[in-house]
């Protein structure tokens, strides 16, 4: 079985009407998810992809069973978004929208954790499992990045995944499932909470983790190792060596502050707990393959 | 967005947080007039938002005019970039204290930072004496309790009349840190005077960039940024840094493009700027390009591997570009992600030599610069 969603897992679309929403909703369905229902305030009685449409999450899980929401929903209605979801008793919530403020970050992944629910993203591409299922926006058509194989991937960003990914398929591996952490400083889930679900996921044979300056989730993951709660090989690659100190590389969170969350430090722990770490995006595949041998 | 120490000042005035008097001067003559109202002795402070300020000099404490007004004249002229001066009152110090207050990824809080031993680099004492530091996690959604800021305030105090004074400072800051969607507001020394008062002898505060379009009491000008460049691009909502050597970058994707700049370094070029168009900002690839055609760099390259982002259009808009603006240096060229085929033959169509592989693409970009092509 992949992690996190599986071809069984029911998905609510939240912004299904919205150009991206209806867009990646017939993507989603195209490569194997369950996608039960949509949901837009205002637009009930609506068809999308001849799936229903609904005013509120309510309404929707009234009629419908749901195991998952993916929310096509812009940043500053994300909060109201994910509570309505969660108030609805979903589990598990995708979001993908950019520019989510920080204080309503905190408050989304503390009401995730009282729910005991996980929630992906902002700020990300979301999650796949090729030829499985997806909730998110990845171009699962472009087969020498989304091939379908035993190499889980973590990730903090999305151009750069691609460009790792290809070079795990390129070494001749291929993808059991990807999740997308998101590039924001608060993630609604980290890399380090991910990984009992790594850990069980009889799919998956190694770990690739997609990392860059800033934060301390890099170092998590090597705690977690080190601990034996994560003990499948791990290849890492992270972005950022020779970026400036005090400068914002890009995501929001990919800064160094006051001597924490460079790159050199991370490396160092994660290789500290066995893991391989690559210089270049190139030297993933290899690095992988020296790792399974 | 970081704020100006005055503007940070007047912020915690606001929420009922007591400063140094203290006044701001654009010019020697206004320095001469603050003088006059505040007495000496008293401090010239630089507002620059760079931090180390007393190390770089940038803070400066007069006893007579002629001084003042000779190191005001100094600081102006400086290559600081010095536009404004903070004239503050000396108080007398007995001693300082730290507290913050700033965003806890892990555990979802916001969380207080608080040490009797102020005036150093919070970072610093941490490395060195982590036992001297309190946390205390804060509710999101229920904010700062009194109980809470009472314990932390005994803890850096035995006085009472002290503790209750920083007591009622740290309810102000939260409200501060709540009011303005802060990422960090932090009050580095607070000063705890001979006679015995409470007063913030620093302010830093920032603001979360995903917050400013409900945080309108600080308009973004000219002076938050280093360069014109730097200032225009964020004025268009485009990442961009400045930096001064060969290679102009125009990727697309955060982490693809902080790549991109480690992959120029390893192969030992240098670069002139960091430029991201992806995300929205797929279609602007002309007003992308004359940002980078401003520059004195050699090259321009262009790294994506896009999926929102598309390929084609990407190529398109940089077709478009090329066409519109006729660069008068080379372009290297290396467009993957959704669509990528009509990406390619795009670009070949206008004469460009796509590559497929981003350290490919690096080192002819770096060759170029080498062999000046």
């Amino acid at each position: 079985m992949s992690i996190f969603i599986t071809e069984n897992t029911r998905v609510l679309v939240q912004g299904i009407t919205g150009k991206e929403g209806s867009f990646w909703t017939k993507h989603m369905i195209e490569l194997g998810t369950q996608v039960v229902a949509g949901v837009t305030p205002g637009k009930e009685g609506q068809v999308v992809e001849e799936l229903p449409v609904y005013h509120t999450v309510r309404r929707a899980v009234a009629e419908n069973d749901v195991d998952a929401a993916m929310l096509f929903v812009p940043p500053r209605f994300t909060k109201d978004a994910v509570f309505e979801a969660l108030d609805s008793g979903i589990k598990k919530i995708v979001t993908i929208a950019d520019g989510i403020p920080l204080h309503e970050m905190l408050q989304i992944r503390d009401a995730a954790k009282s729910c005991d629910a996980m929630v992906i993203g902002g700020n990300t591409s979301g999650c796949i499992s090729p030829g499985v299922a997806m909730m998110g926006m990845f171009p699962y058509w472009i087969e020498r990045v989304y091939k379908k194989g035993r190499i889980g991937i973590m990730t903090r960003s999305g151009s750069l995944t691609n460009e790792v990914t290809a070079m795990v398929v390129r070494a001749g591996f291929g993808v059991s499932s990807l999740i997308g952490i998101g590039g924001d400083p608060v993630p609604g889930t980290r890399f380090a909470e991910m990984l009992p679900l790594y850990e069980a996921d009889d799919e998956t044979d190694a770990l690739v983790i997609i990392g860059e300056l800033g934060g301390t989730m890099e170092e998590e993951v090597a705690d977690a190792m080190q601990t034996g709660i994560f003990s499948k090989p791990v290849a890492a690659f992270l972005g950022g060596r020779t970026a400036p100190k005090g400068k914002r590389m890009g995501h929001a969170g990919a800064i160094v502050t006051g001597g924490r969350g460079t790159v050199e430090g991370k490396i160092a722990a994660l290789e500290a707990a066995g893991a391989v770490v690559a210089e270049r995006p190139s030297m993933v595949g290899d690095l992988l393959k020296e790792k399974l041998q | 967005m970081k704020l100006f120490e005055h503007q940070a000042k007047q912020a915690f005035r606001d929420a009922g947080i007591p400063t140094p008097r203290s006044v701001l001067a654009a010019t020697v003559e206004e320095v001469k007039a603050a003088i006059a109202e505040i007495g000496f002795p008293c401090v010239l402070k630089s507002q620059v938002l760079t931090g180390g300020r007393g190390k770089a000099g940038l803070i400066k404490v007069v006893t007579t005019e002629a001084d003042a007004l000779a190191k005001a004249e100094r600081l102006y002229s400086s290559e600081h970039n010095v536009k404004t001066l903070l004239v503050e009152e000396a108080v007398d110090i007995s001693r300082e204290i730290y507290v913050s207050v700033t965003a806890d990824p892990v555990e979802a809080t916001a969380l207080i930072l608080a040490s009797a031993d102020g005036g150093v680099e919070i970072e610093e004492l941490a490395e060195t004496n982590p036992e001297k530091i309190i946390r205390e996690f804060v509710d999101i959604t229920t904010g700062l309790q009194t109980y809470q800021a009472a314990d932390i305030a005994y803890r850096l105090s035995s006085n009472p009349n002290e503790a209750k004074q920083i007591q009622k400072i740290l309810m102000s800051l939260y409200k501060v840190f709540s009011q303005y969607d802060a990422e960090l507001a932090e009050i580095n020394p607070l000063f705890v005077t001979k006679s015995g008062k409470i007063l913030a002898g620093d302010g830093k505060l920032v603001i979360d960039e995903n917050s400013m379009h409900r945080q309108t009491t600080f308009e973004r000008t000219r002076d938050y940024y280093d360069s014109d460049m730097e200032f225009e691009a964020a004025q268009e909502g485009i990442p961009y840094l400045q930096f001064d050597g060969d290679i102009s970058l125009m990727c697309a994707g955060a982490g693809l493009t902080t790549t991109v700049y480690d992959l120029i370094n390893y192969e030992g070029g240098t670069i002139a700027n960091y430029l991201e168009f992806g995300g929205p900002n797929y279609r602007k690839a002309v007003r992308a390009m004359e940002l980078c055609l401003r520059n004195d760099s050699k090259v321009i390259l262009i790294v994506t591997f896009g999926t929102i982002a598309r390929a084609d259009v990407m190529a398109e808009g940089i077709v478009d570009a090329i066409r519109r603006l006729r660069p008068n240096r080379p372009i290297v060229a290396c467009i993957r992600g959704t669509n990528e085929e009509e990406a390619v033959k795009t670009l070949k169509e206008a004469g460009l030599d796509p590559l497929y592989d981003t350290e490919e693409a690096v080192r002819k970009a770096v060759e170029l610069c080498r062999t000046g092509a």
